[in-house]
């Protein structure tokens, strides 16, 4: 009781500051929270996909469809309040078609790096922790997939999927989804590795270890959690790659097929019309700016959260 | 260490032979070729034009003379107009890499300057500036940022123009001073070097500021040394090593990135003629320019990571 | 040809300005829709610029060959234009159709039979001052039919167009892909020899065909009889077309050569060129940009005087008071259709291909998606070839009409299209390509209430996939190679004709193109091909018109002396007269 007593007026008086004991994530919970840039992205982040959300759902959000509703009358005008955003060259809602287009990128977004974490996270953990020969091999593995140039894989990739009628991987999102990802797993199976790497040598772990700990239970119980970190940031910040690449994709011809649009290939086709009617532009590529950058501050705000340097 | 050195430089050639082959066996799987048309051309013409280019033969037969040929040096000609894959490529990449220097060259002079200038000025108005040119330039895809800056600089204002490559396009005329043509260099130069600036610009901004807060600045300051003499001699070199780190990857990107610019401002370079390769069936390029990149980034990749090595004493190669 | 042969299918050298100039009226490029020509302007009616400004700067797509035999897009052949010449010359008329006029030849051919002698004018030099023998021409032609070469137009000296005889023969010594040959070098010699072009002496010409034709001296006029020097070609083998190597006949030479993308290339005028007028200009550099966008904009900072433009950016040239002034618009060989698989079950049925058609506006389509740059069509022979039917002959029976539409297709058996399977549209992934996929998807489901599916990919795979034949739905068309109509129909709706890759196969069309293939009296053979059109056009056999094309160019208000190519080959139009351009004076 006395003990609590002093402890309480010690820290009224500024003289002893008492830091609580948190878990890793935990801990990385509570810094991330107060970083106001990152939760300012990811509050934008959470509120643009809502509206993307909501306009897929509800009409009055919505207000036209985005690909049917060609108004002839009414091309590449600007911004007014029946079009927010204006229209495009065939009469359609700007605002219809960039809120499509938001749903859709961060749905190859993210999806890209689902795969890439699965990939990554595979490839990098037996490297690891297979032994030399099969750390050679998949270091091979992964220099040839990065020595190859990402550009071509896909655009080959594309071009041997597209039109033939085979089951599942009919669908154009989930070939430019595997596509993208299988030149961008190179960089998480890298960093994996490396932090396994480092990783094995540590105490703990060989403490681990010298408790009889099996060696699948050392990895997914010790070594994943903590080498999660940096993965985390990767994969954060791969999703606006993956995005800007789908855009490039699409300005060379190769995104997804028409009407369907991504932000990326709303941009691309607004260049094609910039002199007639810049809007058609500037709010896809206002759209993938600001994706870009909430993924960006959350990304930083991660990291600074999960760095046990910066403590 | 060198063993390990040894060893991944050995090892480049399986790699490259393995992007070989799959390049080689998906190009073939792609379909259409080179003289696929919307006008077919009569069979008997095709059948001729496939004899000259030996595509008639078996598949492996036509993957094993190329991998000949390849190690005589002899890259194969190009389906269009018959020249030398060899040459177009060395021609080619003498352009792109003369637009990715100078454009790696402004990133960082403007990056680094960007960063250091925020850093010092942290939570002023030049921090302000400095973050918000760095989040513009890593935001917006560069081709919309290109074609605004033609809009407004070229088409509206006249200052620059944007046709083609305004450096020499012979090894021989780099020392000519008429070869360079100052009005054509800047706007592709910018384009492409906005997000790598902005990425030096916030790694060194952050890497500055976390320097600053050393301990060892404090103690300069104590002894009472100028402070641009601290800032100079102590606090940008020691900021720069994490930005040096950022300098392989981005010059690798920059190399291999062009393709938009030059696509744009129609400049005759590598990365343009690569993909033009592509969409064209054009089997003999698209061989040459895929290895040739592979090569570039492998070689990349390889230094990058035994700068690695050096620099991170933890990381260990067995 | 087929339309989308490169990814700009219109992205040649431009076009020119009417040559209104000499008829005292504003001269400045008025836009004209349909390309009325005033032929045979004197470029010395006007003021000339001095000597040192007479140089010009050009936009094409990036060109394959430099050398005529091999060349096979508009862009080189436009190139292939202005640095030879062959024994005739294409010009307009005053009605607005196209003849051929002496150039290398002296005058008409004497007709004996089969047998086409021409002669050759007096005193005719290579560019090297070698003279110009028939001996060349028929190098030429044999080296066009050479299978070594590969010459992608070979087949107008085939059964069909103008056969000559043993060139087909000749060109497919290697045999087929099922059953190659490999003939020996005096085998291929022989076929060679038998090849039905002599030279009778240096400026006499003896061409023997398989039967008389009258479209003798058109095709003569074309790049595949360009003459060619053996002794060049023997020395420097394939670099005998850089510049330094090559020898041509034409009014300007090749004197400078970047190649690849973004390259250019420098032509100057031949110093030993032996007809009138000589060149005005002391140089043209030709540079090759893709991206109109690119080259439009680069226009507007100066540094083009002449270019093609995306029709996207019509609507900013009309309103700019300068640049509307220097934009033309000339119809285009080019007709565009929706082009549907008949050995697809429901499509195989007319009313369901009526319904399509009627499903579409036409006009609104040209004036959305393209900017009003083309015109919109039920015809399928284009306007400016002789026997030109035009949309009064057609409209009523497949134009637009959404009522008309929908009864056909419930008269198919699918009322409001229930029941009515997903077809697939191939486009190519071009923003004005997918434009219109979207155009008429949305048009088809409005009106018939049917589901079409849009599939764009890249030129080279869509052409794959129309020539292998599997599709359901193809914009695409034809874009023709030469001005006469039997261009446009012989080859494309023949059952198992080589173009035919939509399976129309129609006894009584088949009956009208065989006759029209044979018939002597012109006039005749016109109306025979006129009534395959209307069968065609009323039974959408294949093909259901939306469009005639057109170039969109701007040149600069400082070009003076072109003059119109007309609606063909218009890829390059006005490079037929290279000879004819200059730069007024200021």
């Amino acid at each position: 009781m006395q003990d609590a007593e002093l402890v309480e007026r010690a820290e009224l008086e500024g003289l002893l500051t008492v830091t609580r004991e948190r878990g890793l994530w935990a801990d990385a919970y509570y810094r991330l929270t107060r970083n106001r840039l990152a939760m300012a992205g990811l509050v934008i982040l959470i509120v643009v996909a809502g509206l993307a959300a909501a306009a897929a759902n509800i009409h009055a959000v919505q207000r036209y469809d985005p690909y049917m509703d060609q108004l002839y009358d009414h091309i590449q005008e600007a911004p007014s309040w029946s079009h927010f955003f204006g229209t495009d060259n065939l009469g359609r809602d700007n605002w219809a078609r960039v809120l499509a287009g938001v749903s859709i990128s961060l749905q190859i977004g993210i999806g890209t790096q689902i795969v890439v974490l699965f990939i990554g996270l595979m490839v990098g953990t037996i490297a690891a922790l297979g032994g030399r020969f099969t750390d050679n091999v998949m270091m091979r593995l992964t220099d040839i997939t990065y020595a190859f140039p990402d550009l071509l894989f896909i655009i080959l990739m594309r071009s041997v999927l597209v039109g033939r009628d085979w089951p599942v991987i009919d669908n154009p999102k989930l070939q430019i989804i595997l596509a993208i990802a299988f030149v961008n797993w190179t960089i998480i199976a890298r960093l994996v590795r490396g932090q396994m790497l480092s990783l094995a040598e540590r105490d703990f772990v060989l403490a681990a270890k010298a408790l009889g700990a099996s060696p699948w239970r050392v990895v997914v119980q010790h070594m994943l959690p903590n080498s999660l970190g940096p993965v985390i940031v990767a994969v954060t910040f791969g999703i606006p790659i993956a995005i800007f690449a789908e855009a490039a994709l699409g300005f060379i011809g190769f995104g997804l097929p028409p009407p369907t649009a991504s932000l990326g290939r709303l941009v691309s086709d607004g260049y094609a019309y910039v002199q007639v009617n810049f809007w058609v532009a500037v709010f896809p590529a206002a759209a993938v700016a600001i994706l870009m950058l909430c993924f960006t501050f959350v990304g930083d705000g991660l990291r600074d959260a999960l760095d046990p340097r910066t403590r | 260490m060198t063993a390990y050195a040894i060893r991944r430089v050995l090892w480049l050639i399986p790699v490259l032979w393995a992007v070989a082959t799959i390049t080689f066996f998906l190009m073939h799987a792609v379909p259409g070729g080179p003289f696929t048309q919307d006008k077919p051309l009569p069979e008997a013409i095709v059948v001729a034009l496939n004899r000259r280019y030996n595509l008639d033969e078996p598949l492996w037969k036509q993957y094993l003379l190329y991998l000949w040929n390849l190690l005589h040096g002899d890259l194969g000609l190009s389906f269009r107009g018959d020249r030398d894959v060899a040459m177009l490529i060395r021609d080619g990449f003498f352009v792109t890499a003369q637009l990715g220097i100078l454009a790696f060259l402004t990133a960082s002079v403007f990056g680094l300057a960007l960063g250091v200038l925020s850093a010092l000025n942290q939570n002023g108005p030049l921090d302000y500036l400095g973050v918000f040119v760095a989040t513009i330039g890593a935001a917006l895809p560069n081709f919309i940022l290109a074609t605004f800056l033609i809009v407004i600089f070229a088409v509206n204002l006249g200052w620059f123009q944007i046709l083609g490559w305004g450096g020499p396009e012979k090894v021989g005329e780099i020392l000519d001073p008429s070869a360079w043509d100052v009005k054509k260099l800047v706007l592709p130069v910018v384009s492409l070097s906005f997000l790598p600036t902005a990425y030096i610009a916030r790694v060194t901004r952050a890497s500055m500021l976390e320097v600053l807060r050393q301990d060892y600045i404090r103690t300069a300051h104590a002894k009472g040394l100028a402070e641009q003499v601290i800032i100079i001699r102590h606090a940008i070199k020691n900021a720069m090593i994490p930005v040096l780190t950022l300098m392989g990857p981005i010059a690798a990107a920059l190399v291999t990135g062009s393709f938009i610019v030059e696509n744009i401002y129609s400049i005759p370079g590598v990365g343009r003629a690569f993909v033009e390769a592509v969409l064209r069936r054009d089997y003999a390029m698209i061989m040459g320019t895929t290895l040739f990149y592979a090569a570039i980034v492998a070689v990349a990749n390889l230094v990058v990571d035994l700068l690695y090595a050096v620099v991170d004493p933890r990381v260990r190669y067995h | 040809m087929r339309a989308a042969k490169w990814l700009l299918p219109l992205g040649t050298l431009v076009v020119l300005l009417l040559v209104a100039a000499a008829c005292g009226e504003d001269e400045e490029g008025t836009p004209t829709a349909t390309g009325t020509p005033k032929p045979g302007v004197s470029p010395t009616a006007e003021a000339q610029a001095p000597p040192e400004q007479q140089e010009i700067i050009v936009q094409s797509a990036q060109p394959e060959f430099y050398d005529p035999h091999r060349s096979n897009f508009e862009q080189d052949i436009a190139i292939a234009r202005m640095l030879w010449r062959g024994l005739y010359q294409l010009e307009l008329t005053a009605e607005g159709g196209v003849q051929a006029v002496p150039a290398m030849a002296a005058g008409e051919p004497t007709v004996n039979g089969n047998v086409y002698t021409v002669k050759l004018k007096p005193g005719l030099k290579w560019s090297d001052g070698v003279p110009l023998t028939a001996k060349d021409f028929e190098y030429g032609i044999k080296r066009e039919c050479d299978p070594a070469v590969a010459g992608p137009y070979q087949y107008l000296f085939w059964a069909g167009i103008l056969e000559i005889v043993g060139c087909e023969a000749y060109g497919g010594a290697l045999g087929t892909a099922d059953e190659p040959k490999t003939p020996t070098d005096a085998e291929l010699q022989a076929l060679r020899d038998a090849v039905g072009v002599k030279a009778i002496d240096d400026t006499t010409l003896e061409v023997t065909l398989a039967a008389p034709k009258t479209t003798f001296t058109t095709v003569m006029s074309l790049w595949a009889a360009f003459p060619a020097r053996q002794d060049v070609i023997e020395q420097y083998g394939d670099k005998w077309t850089d510049p330094g190597n090559i020898v041509t006949n034409g009014p300007m030479i090749l004197t400078g050569l970047t190649a690849g993308a973004g390259g250019q290339v420098v032509l100057e005028p031949n110093p030993n060129w032996a007809l009138e007028p000589k060149p005005a200009l002391r140089k043209i550099t030709v540079k090759f940009i893709d991206d109109l966008e690119a080259a439009f904009r680069a226009f507007q900072t100066g540094e083009l005087d002449i270019t093609n433009i995306p029709a996207p950016e019509i609507p900013t040239i009309k309103a700019d008071a300068n640049l509307s002034k220097q934009f033309i618009q000339v119809g285009a060989g080019r007709i565009w259709s929706v082009e549907m698989q008949m050995k697809d079950e429901v499509l195989s049925k007319y009313e369901v291909r009526l319904a399509l058609s009627r499903a579409i506006d036409r006009e609104t389509l040209v004036k959305v998606v393209y900017n009003d740059a083309y015109l919109p069509a039920t015809y399928w022979m284009v306007q400016g070839l002789s026997g030109f039917q035009g949309n009064a002959a057609f409209e009523d029976i497949i134009g637009y009409d959404p009522e008309a539409a929908k009864k056909a297709l419930a008269d198919a058996g699918y009322p409001n299209g229930e029941g009515f399977p997903t077809l697939k549209i191939t486009v190519t992934d071009r923003p004005d390509r997918k434009a219109e996929g979207e155009f008429l998807q949305k048009a088809w489901k409005e009106v018939l209430g049917i589901d079409v599916e849009i599939e764009a990919v890249d030129a080279k795979t869509r052409s794959q996939t129309f020539n292998s034949m599997n599709f359901d739905l193809f914009p695409g068309g034809w874009q023709i190679d030469y001005p006469d109509p039997e261009n446009v129909l012989i080859g494309l709706f023949d059952t198992g004709g080589g173009n035919n890759k939509y399976e129309c196969s129609d006894p009584d069309i088949d009956a009208k193109l065989a006759a029209a293939g044979t018939e002597t009296d012109n006039a005749k053979r016109i109306q025979d091909l006129q009534e395959a059109e209307t069968l065609i056009v009323t039974k959408l056999c294949g093909v259901a018109p939306i469009w005639q094309g057109a170039f969109l160019y701007l040149a600069d208000s400082k070009m003076g002396g072109m003059k119109p190519n007309g609606q063909i080959d218009a890829a390059m139009p006005g490079n037929w007269c290279p000879e004819c351009w200059f730069v007024k004076a200021q």
